[in-house]
């Protein structure tokens, strides 16, 4: 019954609903940076993970690695590690991503300002 | 078979043409009278030459292959030219019809072998769709050439050249050195044909390999021909030399020289032991899998839990994810779909295969033996006159040189050094277990036999070629050169190993040579740097050659401490006062081939003290480790000594400079994880395995304790170190900056 109104109405013809693709989400920094991403990193090495020392280098690496591939799938799902890791590599490479690096570092030097300051 | 079906596409006016010329009335065919003997036509000069005549005419003029495909439809080889040849006899060399015809037939046989390259400017539809008939028909006619029934066809060609070959040089006319190079342009085409990787084969591949080839070579005295014309080089014969490298490089690229030099006895148990090891290689890879792999059937239906922080769950299926942690993560990472889209390159490389090297290929017992026996000769007598023969030709850009050509004449040194040097140490282990007191013969230890490519002249060419195809980025030219570098490079620490004073001497020059230019260090280390995407067998060049190199440099300067380098480098000051005096960039100085550029240039070079820590400093950046970090992940295919050279690099970066922060990345840790604890690692039965385990151990070791000292580290794993917090990183504390006053 509205489909025959809606024909004589003529406007049938111009409706058209083209549907969008849903866009796939991408790794990129907005992501890397966002609460899931280096943040949350930085969070989870320092509680995670417990080094067992001498004798058990391959178990700890593992252990490190296993929490990377942890993350890295509840940050961006879709890539398998080897890749998200290779994506993740090339971002770091951006201006903004070196300036973030360097004050990480910098957040994590022991007393870094006042020891400029005492140097000068 | 759909390809061997008669063409449609050909103008049929064309096709009735050619086939009537070809028809026995007119070239010739197997008589009823004369028990099926091939019987010559009445005009059959005439017709060939009409039928050479299509050929340029036609296909050439208008650029197609209608006609070469006519023919080889026509059965024109196997059924006319070859028969013709072969019924040549020899007391009829000087019949003048007879070698009138002989010679007819050779000059439609070579534009049929001619290889036929894909050049995208002049390729048409036409090509296309004749190309791979004509790669297929070329593979038959080789056959036939190779195993004719009656007579050998090689040998055949070379009577043909014979007479003009005889005449001095100065009074050979323009057709007959037209005729010399026609015979050998012939000899290159045969050796040149392979079957093309992509066509369906007719099952017949093992009458043409390069056994089959290098057997015909000899038994046709081919070989022979070859070490006349280039022992002769410079005298009697001077536009031939860039045909015999190309028959040269055709008939050895690829062949294994260490093999080639092999003793039988020697080359037996070398073959049991490679057999044994590919056994050992494959029962690790089994037990490998059976390590990871299910206990039960396949429908048995584990289903696991990985517990996650929030409460989450992720779920795997399979019973090997029950075995530990890491094959459950291993599993889960496995099932997921998508792949990074992978950069596949420009195709810049000519596509063809014929001037491909880093595929190796096999050769029979018999071959090997032939073959080696006609390098030894060619090394005793040839290598000389025609490498520096063809040097001067490639120096002053002769017409005849392509640019092909240079790749190949480098490609060559290389193998010829590297058979000098396996065929000393094969001479060294006979006398060795002969007599073990004998004297070895002044002679046959001196290394003049590859002299013409030690000498300056030679290493300028190469450096020139090595930065010119640097910058134009062709990427096989530069492997080539890569390669032959090394070789030099080995060949002259052989030589400085020598017991003769006076080649240590020469090689104390050389080495002077070498390494005094700056400009050198610095190609090494850009070329090792800069790899992407060129392919596994320039990897193994630039890994190799930066190996090799770093170690002899290393040696060298310990022995010469006071070692001197002339070095571009300028004051920076001065440069920019200069700058600001002229308001003229220096790019343009260095450019410019100006006399005054050429004092500047002379200026700003000077002689710098060479310190090998800081070169090798320079060696051990991050685009390095990348490059032998890319070398490594073929780690399940490298033989032992590409193994160690990959060991001793990561070695020195860790441990000797101190820069294992380099090194703290998820995907460097990750591969090695994988290399020691699997699954699909290393045979832990390799003789390299231990060192490496070791070297890894140390690296964990070194990473653990400085995610414990430094929790930022957790962030720069995922990263390539910035230079300017590497320094940090390492030692805990910022590096001393000399303050400039």
């Amino acid at each position: 019954n509205t489909a025959s109104s809606a024909a004589g109405l003529g406007i049938d013809e111009e409706i058209k609903i083209t549907r969008k693709r849903q866009p796939i989400a991408k790794l990129d920094e907005a992501r890397l940076l966002s609460t899931a991403g280096v943040p949350k990193l930085r969070r989870i090495s320092k509680d995670r993970l417990k080094f067992r020392g001498k004798g058990h280098e391959f178990s700890d690496v593992a252990r490190i690695l296993n929490m990377y591939q942890l993350w890295l799938d509840d940050l961006y799902p879709r890539a398998k590690f080897a890749d998200g890791l290779k994506i993740i590599e090339k971002l770091g490479h951006s201006k903004r991503m070196r300036m973030m690096r360097k004050q990480w570092i910098d957040e994590g030097k022991p007393g870094a300002t006042a020891e400029d300051h005492t140097e000068v | 078979m759909e390809i061997e079906e008669k063409s449609q596409t050909v103008d049929p006016e064309v096709r009735a043409y050619v086939y009537s010329l070809v028809s026995a009335y007119q070239v010739g065919g197997s008589s009823t009278l004369e028990d099926g003997r091939y019987v010559l036509g009445d005009d059959a000069l005439a017709c060939l030459k009409d039928l050479k005549r299509w050929l340029r005419l036609y296909d050439e003029k208008t650029n197609r292959l209608d006609v070469a495909r006519c023919l080889a439809e026509a059965n024109l080889v196997q059924g006319d030219l070859l028969e013709i040849l072969a019924q040549w006899p020899d007391d009829a060399t000087e019949d003048k019809l007879k070698s009138k015809i002989a010679l007819a037939c050779l000059e439609l046989l070579v534009p049929l072998t001619w290889p036929l390259e894909i050049e995208d400017m002049r390729m048409t539809v036409n090509h296309h769709r004749h190309l791979p008939f004509l790669q297929l028909a070329q593979v038959s006619y080789k056959r036939a050439i190779l195993h004719h029934d009656t007579a050998g066809i090689l040998q055949t060609a070379v009577r043909i050249c014979l007479p003009s070959m005889a005449q001095l040089r100065s009074e050979r006319s323009a057709r007959d050195e037209g005729i010399i190079k026609l015979v050998l342009y012939f000899v290159r085409n045969v050796a040149i044909i392979a079957q093309p990787q992509h066509l369906p084969s007719r099952g017949d591949e093992s009458e043409i390999t390069r056994s089959a080839t290098v057997e015909a070579f000899q038994k046709q005295n081919i070989f022979r021909l070859l070490l006349t014309v280039s022992c002769n080089i410079g005298d009697d014969f001077t536009t031939q030399d860039v045909v015999v490298l190309e028959i040269l490089f055709h008939l050895l690229k690829g062949v294994d020289v260490g093999r080639l030099f092999m003793e039988r006895e020697q080359l037996v148990s070398s073959n049991t032991e490679e057999l044994r090891r590919l056994i050992q290689k494959e029962k690790a890879m089994l037990s490998g899998y059976a390590r990871h792999g299910p206990t039960r059937h396949n429908r048995f239906g584990t289903l696991v839990w990985v517990r996650r922080e929030d409460e989450r769950v992720s779920t795997v299926s399979g019973q090997s994810a029950l075995v530990g942690d890491q094959d459950t993560l291993w599993a889960m990472d496995k099932s997921k779909k998508w792949n990074k889209p992978k950069y596949r390159g420009r195709k810049t490389e000519d596509p063809s295969e014929n001037n491909e090297f880093d595929n190796s290929t096999s050769l029979t017992a018999s071959a090997r033996k032939q073959l080696r026996s006609f390098v030894e000769e060619f090394l005793d007598s040839s290598f000389n006159p025609i490498f520096a023969h063809l040097r001067k030709a490639i120096e002053r850009e002769a017409d005849r040189v392509l640019p092909v050509h240079s790749r190949q004449y480098f490609y060559l040194i290389a193998w010829f050094l590297r058979a000098e040097c396996a065929r000393r140490t094969a001479a060294k282990q006979k006398s060795a277990t002969k007599s073990p007191t004998a004297v070895p013969n002044p002679e046959d230890e001196s290394f003049a036999l590859v002299a013409s490519v030690l000498n300056q002249e030679t290493f300028i060419l190469l450096n020139r070629h090595m930065q010119r195809s640097q910058d134009e980025k062709q990427w096989q030219d530069l492997n080539a050169g890569m390669k032959c570098f090394t070789q030099i490079l080995l060949t002259v620490q052989e030589m400085s190993e020598s017991p003769s004073e006076d080649d240590q001497e020469i090689a104390e020059n050389i080495q002077n040579r070498i390494f005094y230019e700056e400009a050198t260090h610095d190609r090494i280390i850009a070329l090792l740097r800069s790899y992407k995407d060129q392919g596994f067998g320039y990897l193994d060049a630039c890994t190799e050659l930066s190996h090799v190199f770093l170690r002899m440099l290393e040696r060298y300067s310990k022995q010469n401490l006071d070692l001197q380098v002339r070095s571009k480098r300028r004051a920076r000051t001065k440069k920019k006062a200069k700058q600001a005096t002229q308001g003229v960039s220096a790019e343009d100085h260095d450019r410019g081939s100006d006399a005054e550029d050429v004092a500047e240039a002379q200026r700003v070079t000077r002689e710098r003290k060479f310190d090998f820590a800081r070169f090798s400093a320079r060696s051990m950046t991050q685009g390095c480790v990348d490059t032998f970090v890319a070398f490594t992940r073929f780690y399940a295919d490298l033989s032992t000594e590409q193994l160690k050279r990959a060991h001793r690099f990561f070695y020195r970066t860790a441990f000797k400079m101190e820069l294992a922060v380099i090194l703290f990345r998820v995907d460097i840790l990750q591969l090695f994880n994988k290399m020691i604890r699997g699954p699909e690692g290393l045979d832990p039965e390799l003789p390299a395995f231990k060192e490496w385990e070791e070297l890894v151990r140390q690296v964990f070791r070194r990473v653990v304790k400085k995610m414990q000292e430094r929790p930022e580290l957790a962030v720069e794993l995922l990263f390539s170190k910035i230079n300017a917090t590497i320094f940090y990183l390492e030692h805990g504390y910022e590096r001393e900056v000399p303050k400039k006053t």
